[in-house]
């Protein structure tokens, strides 16, 4: 057993190494496409959070998203530091979260899904039509802060900010999965009417993993607008929450990490395929279907050589 | 008071053709239990199958009788072969497949057809507008509620008073003891899925003369069936009909009277309906 | 024998000789002998693919009749699917300029690419030409001196039509337009002209874009009095309102009037005999007479199996004949921006829609004409057919200081 753990400890490190050093080796294209996969990842594993864990399949993930995002482009140009950056989207999306999921919760299944997807539109709507946000063409020109009075604004110096905010943001998902609170969100998971018979608060669980959830998104969100320098309404559209869905889905769901796979996959297919042919969308698809169909546990189940959930 | 009028026959055709695009799709949801995303290609592929038959003979009836017999058949395939696989896997793996179809068949189409937006001309026998009791609405929309409801009535019959549709219903609800009655359930659910991707190619031909045929439709019209499928309660024809009628009124009046709100409404219409109950108008209560 | 010999040893030792001291030079031209890249950011996937693949048709057609090349070096195209989402929009346009250091950028449609794109390029300094994206902003406040347009401003197409609809078609007028800034602009544009000459705004609607039913709308039209429409339709959205303007029967007593997008060839074939009589007004149809245009369409036309050029066309021409004229007046040197810049800046030739130049306050194209359109049946097939025009139109550009 220790063994197995320590060869998984060993196979993170090499990897987070090799994407701390891919600046060194790659071409400025190639490192922003993981940058953003990194981004991207983040969201991704905060959905895990929700998906895999506490059996919440959401499809208005993109509203935290959306809503860290347009803070970040608002506050950033006035105030360029880590409280416009990490901070506020943090604590804006959460409150969202707050909110929406807080009426949300109400309902399961299918009706919570098409609910947290009206919410999100309702967003995309919002931020469409409303000219103080850019309307539909968004906000530019947004500057990346400074970190500790250093300037990020070279890709090298961003690599290594961003890279140190995936870290901090997996392990705290992870140590949240492992800790009490999480094994209560496996358990309503489960069986919730079992959960509540025994006497947890249910409702509460699922309403804090939501706002957890959402705040690591708007930290993403914040993120992407940092590293583009602009952000549009696409942000909050559901092509966007669905996204991450599949991005979830193909890393393997209920594995946290298999969402940054699993948003290395869709991105570089997403990318690289389109730039060689005009049938991307075809081969895209039929890779979904191929995929779940010869590889139901995602990426990171495929590795493991099972059918796996459950990181 | 004839303002209110025409605005309320433009709602009672807009949720017709909601009605008709979004019955397929609650029959497969509520009756299979499966999460089915690429219920707009069929849509689409009911469209583009009817601007291919038009083409050919020229004749819209004929269009609108055998494209949708050629989308059950392509439903009949995918069911065969991606679905029936996953009924005993979750949710998010039919997610992950339908959606993938999305894609495949949004650039088959395009390959086929080619990108440029095509339309479905109007049929000459309802090609002028009428005027009823001072609202003028085009004829052909006339046609569209007549046809919707005539549909609708239809399909009740069948499902509550047929043999046919009592075999639907038992083996949805309880497929082991259908199957143990000597019945294919395997066949029986072939035959659901295709007649719910028969019944979304049909609302795509219905919908041509008054809509555009492009290759992102079937992603687009997605939303608005899912909203409507949840409005009404999965599952239910009776709900489907409301929400869907409710919609389309809603959707009409709003864009008659609230500038700026259109993009809103349908999504507002459903958190109200779903904080008041959240199983839809007709949806069996969860646990 | 040994006369001629001599003389031509000693004219094929010279020859060397002269061969030796062009040596250099011969060299120096092969290393420019670098292909020229020229990046397009645009849609080759999704309903607006026939608007990249018309710009990048046009292109292709000049580029090929100067055999891809110019000043000696060969034109080399990367063409990058945006799929009209920002997100990936901006990803393609840091790989041309950081990965593929393209020479010179080309694109989008989409102007939400466009304003996310403006910064990188300007920051980088790198040339782009807008070949498509209308955004007004582009030509004022967000101007630049690396960026040049030879499609339009929204206000372009718009500005004349309000004067020249109030004149000539009825001073009540329903306007109506998609729910986002670029439609609040068109109709803006057509409200400069249109209430100082007497026109009085009987309605406006601002429906959603990508809105399917527009009968709530077209019932409100009927019932305001309106004796024209003013409508800023595109794509689908055009497809679906002049279809159900038409079958609400409204043709026949309240004019349908438009910008140029509400009939372009993308849609009009959709719209079917729907179109019938709709008037609209924009920089270019293929039925104009002018010895290029004739020239243009019949090439274009030879080269793409019959297909007919629209506006987005006419767009990649003067993109392309742009690009080779200014490399042709450097001597096809990429290395020295600026002068590649002011030789764009001057660039001015005959183009399918009239004479084309740059105003060098915006970098915008000066629209030779504005010409009024009627949608009929003519050469085998619905065009608009031009019956009128307004000349020389040039975005206002206000709040433009080039150089930048």
């Amino acid at each position: 057993m220790n063994g197995h753990v320590l060869a998984r400890a060993a196979a993170l490190i090499v990897l987070t190494a090799a994407v701390a050093l891919f600046p060194l080796a790659a071409g400025t294209y190639p490192v922003k496409l993981l940058q953003e996969i990194l981004i991207w990842g983040i969201f991704a594993m905060s959905l895990d959070l929700l998906m895999g864990f506490a059996g919440m399949v959401s499809f208005g993930h993109s509203a935290f998203f959306g809503i860290g995002a347009y803070t970040a482009a608002l506050l950033l140009p006035k105030f360029p530091g880590l409280l416009a950056a990490l901070v506020a989207p943090a604590v804006a999306a959460g409150l969202g979260a707050l909110v929406i999921g807080f009426f949300s919760i109400r309902v399961s299944g299918v009706y919570f899904i098409m609910l947290t997807l009206a919410f999100s539109q309702m967003f995309y709507a919002v931020a469409f039509q409303n000219a103080f946000l850019g309307a539909e063409d968004g906000l530019v020109g947004i500057p990346r802060p400074a970190v500790l009075g250093l300037s990020i604004g070279s890709t090298g110096a961003f690599h290594a900010y961003l890279l140190g905010i995936a870290i901090v943001c997996a392990l705290f998902l992870w140590r949240v999965v492992r800790s009490p609170f999480g094994h209560v969100l496996r358990g309503i998971h489960e069986n919730e009417a079992r959960m509540q018979a025994v006497g947890y608060p249910v409702n509460r669980y699922k309403l804090a993993a939501f706002v957890i959830a959402g705040m690591l998104a708007g930290v993403a969100g914040s993120l992407y607008t940092q590293f583009v320098g602009s952000i549009s309404p696409s942000a909050f559209l559901w092509t966007t929450s669905g996204e991450a869905l599949l991005m979830v889905i193909i890393g393997g769901t209920g594995t946290l990490f298999g969402g940054i796979l699993g948003a290395g996959a869709f991105i570089l297919l997403q990318s690289l395929v389109s730039s060689y042919t005009e049938r991307w969308m075809l081969i895209l698809g039929l890779t979904f279907v191929l995929l779940v169909l010869f590889a139901p546990g995602g990426i990171v189940g495929a590795l493991r050589g099972r059918v796996g959930l459950r990181a | 008071m004839g303002d209110l009028f025409a605005q309320a026959l433009n709602g009672l055709s807009y949720g017709v053709l909601l009605f008709l695009l979004s019955v397929g799709l609650t029959l497969i949801f509520g009756m299979l239990d499966v999460v089915n995303l690429a219920h707009g290609s069929y849509y689409m592929l009911g469209a583009y199958a009817g601007l291919s038959l038009i083409a050919a003979t020229g004749n819209f009836w004929l269009a609108l009788g055998l494209a949708p017999l050629a989308v059950g058949v392509v439903g009949a395939v995918v069911e065969r072969t991606c679905l029936r696989p996953l009924y005993r896997r979750g949710p998010l793996d039919q997610v992950l497949l339908t959606f993938g179809l999305i894609y495949v068949f949004e650039d088959l189409v395009k390959w086929i057809w080619g990108g440029r937006i095509r339309s479905i001309p109007t049929p000459e026998l309802f090609a002028s507008s009428v005027n009823v009791w001072g609202a003028v609405i085009p004829s052909y929309r006339l046609f569209v509620i007549g046809f919707g409801l005539a549909m609708a009535v239809a399909l009740w019959l069948v499902i509550e008073r047929t043999r046919l549709g009592a075999i639907i219903r038992a083996g949805v609800y309880d497929s082991e003891m259908t199957a143990g009655m000597g019945i294919n359930i395997h066949r029986v659910f072939t035959l659901v899925f295709a007649f719910g991707a028969a019944l979304a190619g049909l609302s795509g031909v219905i919908a041509g003369p008054i809509q555009s045929a492009y290759p992102p439709m079937g992603a687009s019209i997605l939303i608005p069936a899912l909203i409507v499928v949840v409005v009404g309660g999965l599952g239910s024809l009776k709900g489907s009909l409301a929400g869907s009628l409710l919609i389309g009124q809603a959707e009409t009046f709003g864009k008659a009277w609230l500038p700026g709100a259109s993009m809103l409404i349908i999504y507002v219409v459903m958190a109200v309906v779903l904080l008041v109950r959240p199983q839809g108008l007709f949806g069996r209560a969860l646990k | 024998m040994a006369q001629l010999t001599r003389r031509k040893f000693l004219g094929g030792a010279s020859a060397i000789a002269a061969g030796a001291a062009a040596g250099p030079w011969v060299l120096r031209a092969h290393a420019q002998g670098a292909p020229i890249k020229i990046g397009l950011v645009l849609p080759y996937s999704g309903v607006y693919a026939v608007l990249g693949e018309s710009i990048t048709q046009a292109m292709e057609l000049v580029f090929a009749r100067e055999n891809w090349t110019v000043a000696g070096r060969k034109i080399e195209m990367i063409k990058e699917d945006d799929e009209m989402q920002p997100p990936v929009g901006i990803r393609k346009t840091e790989k041309l300029i950081e990965s593929d250091k393209v020479d010179i950028l080309t694109g989008p449609v989409h102007s939400g690419i466009l304003m996310g794109m403006r910064d990188k390029v300007h920051n980088s300094k790198t040339i782009l030409i807008v070949s498509n994206a209308g955004a007004d902003a582009i030509s004022r406040e967000r101007c630049s001196k690396w960026i040049f347009r030879t499609s339009f401003s929204n206000w372009q197409p718009n500005q004349p039509m309000g004067g020249w609809v109030a004149k000539n078609v009825s001073k009540d007028v329903f306007i109506m337009a998609p729910n986002y800034q670029a439609g609040k602009d068109q109709l803006g544009a057509f409200k400069e002209t249109f209430v100082p000459a007497g026109g009085k705004l009987v309605g406006e609607d601002y429906p959603k874009l990508g809105e399917t039913d527009y009968a709530p709308y077209l019932t409100k039209v009927r019932q305001s009095g309106a004796k024209a429409v003013y409508a800023f339709f595109s794509g689908t959205d055009a497809v679906n309102f002049v279809k159900q303007y038409d079958q609400f029967g409204l043709k026949q007593s309240i004019k349908l009037t438009g910008a140029g997008f509400l009939t372009e060839p993308d849609v009009l074939p959709a719209q079917g005999r729907s179109a019938l009589g709709v008037i609209t007004g924009h920089f270019y149809t293929p039925l104009l007479e002018n010895p290029t245009n004739v020239a243009f369409v019949r090439d274009f036309r030879a080269k793409f199996g019959g297909k007919m050029p629209d506006g987005f066309a006419c767009q990649g021409y003067d993109t392309a004949e742009t690009i080779v004229r200014a490399l042709k007046a450097v001597g096809g040197n990429t290395q020295d921006k600026e002068k590649l810049v002011a030789a764009i800046e001057a660039t001015a030739f005959e183009s399918p829609r009239g004479p084309f130049r740059f105003d060098p306050k915006t970098h915008n194209v000066i629209q030779p004409f504005i010409y009024i359109r009627e949608v009929k049946e003519v050469a085998g097939g619905l065009n608009n057919v031009p019956f009128d025009k307004v000349a020389d139109v040039r975005d206002p550009g206000t709040g433009c200081t080039l150089p930048a």
